[in-house]
């Protein structure tokens, strides 16, 4: 039987964060108040001497536990296999940056870590002991334009089953199952003044499988101001979508990874006023959430591509996640 | 230069109101200024491509430019290889410039053009990463502050 907690990534705060309109602790408070059961926190963005956890961080951290009742859930890392000038890290020494992360998230209380795969599949399945070792379980991001099928995360998957380690598995975020072009993007498209036929034309052609290059030329062909290439790029890119046809394929992808999964990220770039995700087909995904056995958070990611503010659409968003778990 | 990221979550990189001279022995020799990373999180120093000052259209020396952060004033060529050092997106670090006679009064065009890689997007094989321009072209003011006056 499925137990599903609600959580929200601070990251959803990151404008205002960047503004300087919010702290790391009106951040916490928003999440609590807006019905976060607790946190996951991007270790790059909001820990002060990163890579290292101070205490007075921790005490911060404690101290609004104890306020607003939340703490941080899970720690996402980042693997930053570009970080030297003149060449990339080596398997060993990402190893040896991620076992610091897996001590900072331990530090910080966190039973779930989120890893990128900029580390190797190699390099991931010898973090195992050290993970037992801190208690801290380790989960390979699946992000759109993957998806759990994609030989990338099948060769994850393949030495994760080999090690047999319980410590690794997968954070799957949900915008691998958008089945609608991304509207904050069609918005700024129409701003930018790209017409709306021009972009119903994009969408057709992605939805038939056309390749960028080719959907470029046709929709110039049909006379697209050039200005609907940012919006190409977004469609065939990392906020791609898929045909609704495809739909039942991804969501069995989604079930066969669930067993493997230790959070999800519940990503989300535009909500009405009836807290209806434009692109990702949230129903139906808790659906397969609740009918499963996952144990975890589901953690609510908002990407802010307009730069308007995440407060709003997280209220929204977490709005959304009560009512589809009728907590 | 071809296609680079840009991140402008907060509304000013270069934060104009820090521009102002500085001193040695009493005289204008230089100047400074605070800038905050544009984008959504930190980044270790050695993800710094390249750091350019630009003060009215001529090029400042790389050997008389200073990057200071968590309490270290670095020159810039060890700024590139500082990989313990963490440039946190909410911590401003302060650019400085050795320059006789410093800037005079009125306006001026600051160029601070920063150019890094986002060091987990990998775009092509080898070391080839998303590049970030995280720089900013500001007119930025100066007026001299007069030596012993106090309006009571």
């Amino acid at each position: 039987m499925s137990d599903l907690k609600i959580g929200a990534t601070l990251f959803c705060y990151g404008t205002e964060y960047a503004r300087y309109e919010y702290d790391f602790e009106e951040c916490v408070k928003q999440a609590a108040l807006n019905g976060a059961e607790g946190y996951e926190i991007v270790a790059t963005q909001m820990i002060p001497e990163y890579p290292n956890v101070s205490d007075a961080f921790i005490g911060k951290v404690e101290r609004l536990r104890r306020e607003y009742g939340i703490g941080p859930i899970s720690y996402a890392a980042n693997n930053d296999k570009g970080m030297r000038w003149d060449r990339n890290l080596t398997d060993d020494e990402m190893l040896a940056n991620a076992i610091i992360d897996l001590k900072s998230a331990h530090a910080l209380g966190c039973h779930v870590m989120r890893v990128q795969y900029m580390m190797s599949p190699e390099a991931f399945v010898r973090l195992a002991p050290y993970a037992e070792l801190y208690d801290v379980k380790c989960g390979i991001e699946i992000h759109n334009p993957e998806t759990p099928n994609s030989p990338v995360m099948q060769k994850y998957l393949e030495l994760i089953k080999k090690s047999g380690s319980k410590y690794l598995g997968f954070v799957p975020d949900f915008g691998f199952l958008s089945v609608q072009p991304n509207h904050p993007m069609w918005l700024r498209a129409l701003r930018n003044g790209v017409k709306e036929e021009h972009l119903r034309l994009a969408e057709k052609l992605r939805r038939e499988g056309v390749s960028q290059e080719e959907a470029a030329k046709q929709v110039m062909a049909a006379g697209a101001s050039p200005a609907i290439m940012e919006a190409l790029s977004g469609m065939w890119g990392f906020v791609q979508f898929h045909d609704e046809k495809d739909l039942p394929g991804l969501l069995q992808e989604l079930k066969d990874i669930l067993p493997y999964s230790f959070e999800c990220h519940c990503k989300f770039h535009y909500l009405d006023e009836n807290n209806h995700e434009f692109s990702i087909p949230y129903n139906k995904i808790f659906e397969v959430l609740k009918a499963s056995d996952f144990k975890g958070y589901l953690v609510c990611e908002y990407e802010d591509e307009t730069y308007c503010g995440g407060t709003g659409y997280t209220r929204r968003m977490l709005a959304m996640q009560h009512e589809l778990l009728e907590k | 230069m071809g296609f680079a990221m840009r991140m402008k979550l907060n509304d000013s990189i270069v934060k104009k109101e820090t521009f102002r001279n500085t001193y040695i022995d009493g005289k204008r020799s230089g100047f400074e200024f605070k800038a905050q990373l544009a984008y959504y999180r930190g980044h270790f120093l050695s993800d710094i491509d390249s750091l350019e000052v630009y003060l009215d259209g001529e090029k400042m020396p790389d050997w008389a430019i200073t990057f200071e952060l968590n309490g270290k004033e670095m020159p810039l060529y060890k700024v590139y290889e500082a990989q313990t050092e963490f440039w946190s997106q909410v911590n401003q670090a302060t650019i400085r410039v050795v320059k006789a006679g410093g800037v005079a009064d009125g306006d001026h065009e600051l160029d601070f053009r920063l150019m890094l890689r986002v060091p987990y997007m990998q775009i092509g094989p080898d070391h080839n990463f998303m590049p970030l321009d995280s720089g900013e072209k500001v007119t930025v003011h100066v007026e001299e502050v007069k030596e012993g006056k106090f309006d009571e």
